[in-house]
């Protein structure tokens, strides 16, 4: 009982340490900040919780259904891979392709890919029937023959869990610069050495990131017996995407990040030359996406003795195409004409019409692609999220916005910022 | 060696809707019992009875209209995509033909539920559930799956093995001696389903389903012409199960008309 | 439904032994007691009911189906000196009623449906659970292939209308106004039956079905009913079936006399293919002893079960014999206030239904699975501590003095082979009843007639043929089946034609309240299809229990309790398949 009592009293001035330390951290924060928090943590609070109804009583609280089987969950999951691919191509093209005018904002770019692909896992963890049984991925994989996938899952699985691994390895070298870290000479050492080897995390993270960005791509593109989804080319253009929202979603969180800190995180002039790559590759995108159109409605839909007109109607109808396509023609424009990219203004809006449109046709993807009617005597079939599946996606992203603060506050994540106050 | 290849034929000009297909099937492979079972998206049945009627047609007016049902359950497609994409092999084509369903491989990611074009597959939204004495209405051959799992029909394989199984008690041990009957087509009072062995030239089944009134449920690639064919052709589901109408109005909502 | 059986033997809600009611009548509060407690109260109570020379004060209401206890139950309430024994109404009620009128035969209709090469269907929804669906559906499944011809005359869309060769949709009730007009033409064509009273009816035919006329009632062209005519004249082996509906049928008796008049005018009955009558002998009569001979002397019993339940007066002792009239009879309500006085109410079934809620005592009888039939044995030993409806009355019988002889049988299964003696007869003998249709034309077109009515619009019925007329809803597996836009969760959804819909300023899913003389039911839903006739709205029969098992308690509404309940005067049942209402 004392040697309880002991122990208690060693651990109680570390506890009283830690705990005036956060309440001063607290304090420090701007009452906006606080509210802000607030929010973020209660949304968060609110996911843990319905994540819970669901594991315990089942998936009947969703608004899915027999015929909607994926929904607003597996829509965030696809927007945050698509916009999570910033790091392995702004990794790319610092590591590989050397262009340092990448440099600064590269620690920003892998937090915010681990961030997705983090929560990309929770998002699974809880779309799935049996969470539990998720090694059944692993272990008995629906390879096909000859090494290549059969099921587009299983190679989006594989893939996205060894790119994972890969980020981890990228965000090391972060963890351990942490001041109070770095102070260790080993530790620093360590630091040193696995950042000379990014370059082997960046081929890696490229080569798994055009795999599995394709093969989400491929989860629809493959259905030779959907009408709303078959065409074979929905791999390369899922690839084309995430080079495209990716690198656009990177200069916006890093962008926000820098407004609430109110200092310039990142120098101006590396927003406007990733916002020129995400840019060019929106016009690749843009074309092809026109293309794919194209071809849906001229060779694919009709293979199936159908009119694509025909499949869009009900709540996740054309507006959604529509949408999609005027949000993703904005950084069109606004991106590679050299003005408004180098306009902070127009640059954000680009970049933020950009996010939202590759959601949006992550979303109609998932959404409408569901609700198609496959019989001719049915109508298209109705799909609202529950409150649950509201309050966990926004859950979700609350807890990543509340993960981003934390690390762009404790971790190294701007050098140039750390520059700047030396 | 196994040379079956299990298949279908529904005559839906003898399916009067009595709905006693549903019910058998319900009652064989342990449907999962509800108090408020109204909630279709998400409920749990393997064959589905389908209404369906002309009646959305804007030309036609009540005095033209029709209505008609169709037993729609899992297709056994040849070409199957739901196989070709579970991530974790929970679903296989046998070489008998039939496509089977281990929900307890599954682990409940949806994939095969969005690539049936049949809608042929449900999910275990909720835990199933089974009221005191219901319990003892149980099959014993057919086991409950579990909560978060997808379930399919298997066309009864649960009978086919009841039935191997006595024949191989009586010494019979040649697989293709085998012949049984899923709950559907035994209990159907007209006679509208019949089961039986496509690769038997003889058997009802193949000369049905080679005959003019048959076509297959959204498999519009049955009508092109084999130059069409060649020309656009990839993979197609190849359904099992025949469907046999006279009557034109169905046959012009099957090519989407 | 035969694939039914397992949900009803292994139900949960099955009643595990004989019940007393603690409670107030209707408040579901039920205590359990001994077969011999009960058992030897109702002997008693018939005793002393007896001997005060009220034995005609003990009724009994049996379910269609229920054919062995109800014979059991007619002769055990005979031979005590009460007439007041009652079956709910079923097609055979209905074509008995006819028979007698027209044939002067204790029987019911029985079609040659395997034989027949043309069926003129007057509503009777063949393929939707009429009649005797085991032998119809294997009938039907031959008939493309013979090339037997159907022609369905229905107010609805329904799946027989469909797979008919010729769908007639026809202005709801009147069904019997068409059929003559079939016969004006079967007459001008030069039909002639031998039945009696031939030249006076056809007479009122010719004189009053005038082509223009039936055409303007019926809503059907003067060409079509000829054309129908002249088919129906050409065919071998024609038959006019009638009694419209599925599991529940309604149908005046001058509306079955009125179509089998056109079989006699075709000269089928009796012929392969054309009408017989079905007859059972049953039991025979009891032997009456002293005091219930008195008893019967100069009581004249109702005609019929909707008679009786509306008329009754001073009602000691009821037996509800597996039938659940407060539900299905439109006088339904009526009933259940009148149960709360009858001093003894006994009810005989496996699950407890909407009338046994009303009961002093519910005894558990079997499922089919658990009884020996014609045949064959029982398949599953009796559960619980059921008994057969008929063991239950041989063994009241058998405690009641002046009584006991007429029940010389130990168990209901020595009365199978007697219960079972059904004979198809040739009956060839017809007779016109000519002052039945003197004034029909009249009557049923005012009947009919919705335009100068604060009632402008038609309910008509239609069953799920799971659901029936209400038994199918206490199992889950029924429950299961039922179609998104007919339940959703309590609410009920009805069938409106899109084109009164936008009359009445609502549309698809809107809620409303439906209002007839009567009364007022909702909220039901509406969904918009064209397989209902402008100013038609069809709603679902066999919902809205108050009490039958958590799974079919309280979902949707019951129609019955607003429909029309004008009792026939020659059947005693209530004609409920037309009735006027408004929405709101």
């Amino acid at each position: 009982m004392s040697k309880l009592k002991d122990q208690i009293n060693a651990i109680t001035p570390l506890m009283k340490v830690c705990f005036d330390f956060v309440k001063n951290e607290y304090n420090s924060l701007s009452s906006s900040m606080k509210k802000t928090l607030l929010f973020l943590f209660i949304m968060s609070a609110g996911f843990a919780l319905f994540a819970l109804q669901i594991f315990i009583f089942g998936l009947g609280y969703t608004g899915l259904s027999n015929y909607v089987a994926w929904g607003v969950w597996i829509g965030g999951d696809l927007s945050l891979i698509v916009l999570g691919g910033g790091a392995f191509f702004t990794s790319f093209m610092l590591y590989i392709l050397r262009r340092d005018e990448f440099q600064p904002i590269i620690n920003s770019a892998i937090l915010i890919g681990l961030l997705c692909y983090a929560f990309t896992f929770i998002f699974l963890g809880l779309d799935v029937g049996q969470p539990l049984r998720f090694w059944f991925a692993y272990l008995y994989p629906n390879w096909g023959e000859h090494l290549m996938p059969q099921s587009m899952l299983t190679e989006v699985v594989f893939c996205i869990t060894f790119y994972f691994m890969v980020l981890v390895g990228e965000f090391t070298p972060i963890i351990l610069g942490q001041k109070l870290l770095d102070r260790f000479p080993v530790i620093h050492q360590i630091g040193h050495y696995i950042h000379k080897l990014m370059w082997i995390g960046a081929a890696v993270g490229t080569f798994l990131s055009f795999f599995h960005q394709g093969s989400l791509g491929g989860t629809y593109g493959v259905l030779f017996a959907k009408p709303g989804w078959f065409r074979p080319h929905l791999f390369f253009l899922f690839i084309v995407s995430a080079l495209a929202a990716g690198t656009s979603f990177t200069i916006l969180i890093t962008w926000l990040a820098g407004k609430v800190k109110k200092k310039d995180v990142v120098p101006f002039k590396t927003y406007v030359s990733l916002a020129r790559v995400s840019g060019f590759m929106f016009l690749i995108y843009f074309i092809f996406r026109i293309y794919d159109i194209y071809l849906m409605i001229t060779k694919y839909v009709p293979a199936f003795d159908r009119n694509f007109w025909d499949l869009w109607g009900g709540t996740y109808g054309l507006w959604m195409l529509v949408l999609e396509l005027i949000a993703c023609f904005i950084p069109v424009i606004l991106l590679n004409i050299k003005a408004f990219r180098e306009k902070e203004k127009t640059l954000i809006i680009g970049v933020g019409s950009a996010v939202f449109g590759m959601m949006m046709n992550r979303f109609a993807a998932t959404l409408h692609g569901f609700t198609v009617p496959n019989f001719p005597w049915k109508a298209f079939t109705p799909y609202g999220p529950t409150i649950q599946e509201i309050v966990t996606t926004l859950g979700i992203f609350s807890s990543m916005a509340l993960i981003y603060i934390f690390c762009a506050k404790y971790l190294p994540i701007f050098p140039h910022l750390d520059k700047q106050e030396h | 060696m196994i040379t079956r290849r299990w298949g279908m034929v529904i005559d839906l000009d003898k399916c009067t809707g009595c709905g006693t297909c549903e019910v058998s099937c319900m009652q064989e492979n342990n449907m999962p019992i509800f108090q408020d079972d109204s909630d279709d998206p998400k409920r749990v049945k393997l064959l589905n009875l389908m209404k369906i009627t002309n009646d959305r047609e804007k030309s036609l007016q009540y005095g033209d209209v029709k209505v008609a049902y169709i037993p729609k359950m899992c297709q056994q497609c040849d070409n199957p995509s739901c196989v070709a994409v579970c991530p974790a092999n929970a679903t296989d084509i046998g070489d008998d033909g039939v496509v089977s369903q281990i929900w307890s491989r599954c682990f409940g990611c949806r994939y095969c539920i969005g690539s049936c074009p049949y809608e042929a597959r449900v999910f275990n939204w909720w835990k199933p559930r089974y009221e005191g004495t219901f319990k003892e209405s149980l099959n014993p051959d057919v086991s409950i799956s579990s909560r978060g799992t997808v379930v399919k029909c298997t066309f009864c394989s649960h009978i086919w093995k009841r039935e191997r199984d006595k024949a191989v008690a009586k010494g019979i041990t040649d697989i293709n001696a085998v012949s049984y009957t899923p709950a559907c087509a035994a209990s159907c009072p007209t006679n509208a389903i019949i089961f039986g062995d496509l690769s038997d030239p003889l058997s009802d089944v193949s000369r049905l389903s080679k005959d003019k009134r048959a076509f297959r449920l959204v498999h519009t690639v049955d009508n092109w012409g084999v130059s069409k064919k060649k020309n656009l052709i990839k993979k197609y589901p190849e359904p099992k199960v025949f469907y046999l109408s006279s009557e034109e109005w169905i046959r012009d909502m099957m090519r989407f008309k | 439904m035969a694939q039914l059986v397992l949900q009803e033997l292994y139900h949960p809600e099955r009643i595990d032994f004989p019940l007393k009611r603690v409670g107030k009548k209707g408040s579901s509060k039920f205590e359990a007691v001994s077969f011999d407690e009960v058992l030897k109260d109702i002997a008693t109570k018939i005793d002393n009911l007896r001997k005060d020379g009220k034995a005609n004060k003990i009724a009994a209401i049996s379910a269609s189906h229920t054919i062995l206890s109800n014979m059991l139950l007619d002769r055990f309430l005979m031979s005590l000196g009460s007439l007041n024994s009652y079956v709910e109404p079923s097609i055979d009620t209905l074509t008995n009623a006819a028979v007698n009128l027209t044939q002067g035969i204790n029987g019911s209709i029985s079609y040659d449906f395997e034989n027949s090469d043309f069926i003129l269907s007057f509503g009777a929804r063949l393929l939707e659970g009429w009649g005797e669906t085991s032998t119809i559906h294997r009938a039907f499944a031959n008939w493309k292939r013979r090339g037997v011809k159907l022609f369905q005359i229905d107010s609805l869309c329904t799946r027989t209308a469909s797979i008919a060769d010729k769908w007639i949709p026809i202005k709801p009730g009147t069904e019997s106004i068409f059929a003559l007009g079939i016969a004006y033409h079967l007459i001008k064509m030069g039909k002639r039956s031998k039945g009696v009273n031939f030249g006076d009816w056809s007479q009122v035919i010719i004189n009053q079905y005038t082509p223009e006329r039936v055409s303007t009632i019926t809503g059907v062209a003067s060409e079509v009913i000829s054309n129908i005519a002249k088919e129906f004249a050409s065919a071998k082996k024609p038959l006019a079936v009638s009694g419209k509906g599925a599991m529940g049928v309604s149908s005046s008796v001058a509306e079955i006399v009125a179509v089998q008049s056109l079989n006699s005018l075709m000269n089928n009955l009796g012929k392969k293919g054309g009408v017989f009558v079905k007859t059972c002998p049953g039991l025979g009569k009891p032997k009456l002893d002293s005091i219930a001979s008195a008893a019967i002397q100069n009581v004249k019993p109702a005609k019929g079960v909707d008679d009786f339940i509306k008329n009754f007066e001073n009602i000691e002792i009821l037996f509800i014999n597996g039938a659940n009239p407060v539900h299905r009879s439109v006088y339904g309500k009526l009933l259940a206030k009148k149960m709360k006085k009858i001093p003894m109410v006994v009810s005989i079934m496996p699950l407890i239904n909407d009338t046994a809620n009303y009961s002093d005592y519910i005894l558990p009888s079997l499922t089919c699975l658990e009884m020996t039939t014609v045949i064959g044995d029982e398949a599953v030993s009796t559960r619980n501590k059921s008994m057969h409806p008929g063991d239950i009355i041989l063994k009241i019988a058998k405690g009641i003095e002046g009584v006991s002889n007429s029940f010389p049988w130990s168990s209901y299964k020595d009365v199978i082979k007697l219960a079972s003696n059904v004979e198809i007869k040739p009956v060839i003998d017809f007779s016109f009843t000519t002052k039945l249709f003197k004034s029909h034309l009249t009557e049923v077109s005012k009947r009919i007639n919705t335009t100068s009515s604060k009632y402008p619009l038609i309910l008509l019925p239609y069953e799920l043929s799971t659901v029936g007329d209400g038994n199918g809803l206490a199992f889950p597996y029924v429950l299961k089946g039922i179609d998104a836009k007919i339940l959703t969760g309590d609410t009920l959804w009805v069938d409106m034609n899109p084109v009164t819909a936008k009359k009445h300023g609502v549309s698809e899913g809107s809620c409303i309240d439906i209002i007839s003389e009567k009364g007022k039911i909702g909220c039901v839903k509406i969904h918009l299809t064209k397989t209902v006739a402008t100013d038609v709205i069809a709603v679902p029969l066999g919902f809205g229990h108050t009490s039958y098992t958590k799974y079919g308690s309280c979902k949707g509404i019951n129609p019955k309790e607003i429909m029309s309940d004008s009792i026939d005067p020659i059947s005693g049942i209530a004609d409920w398949w037309f009735t006027r209402i408004k929405i709101s």
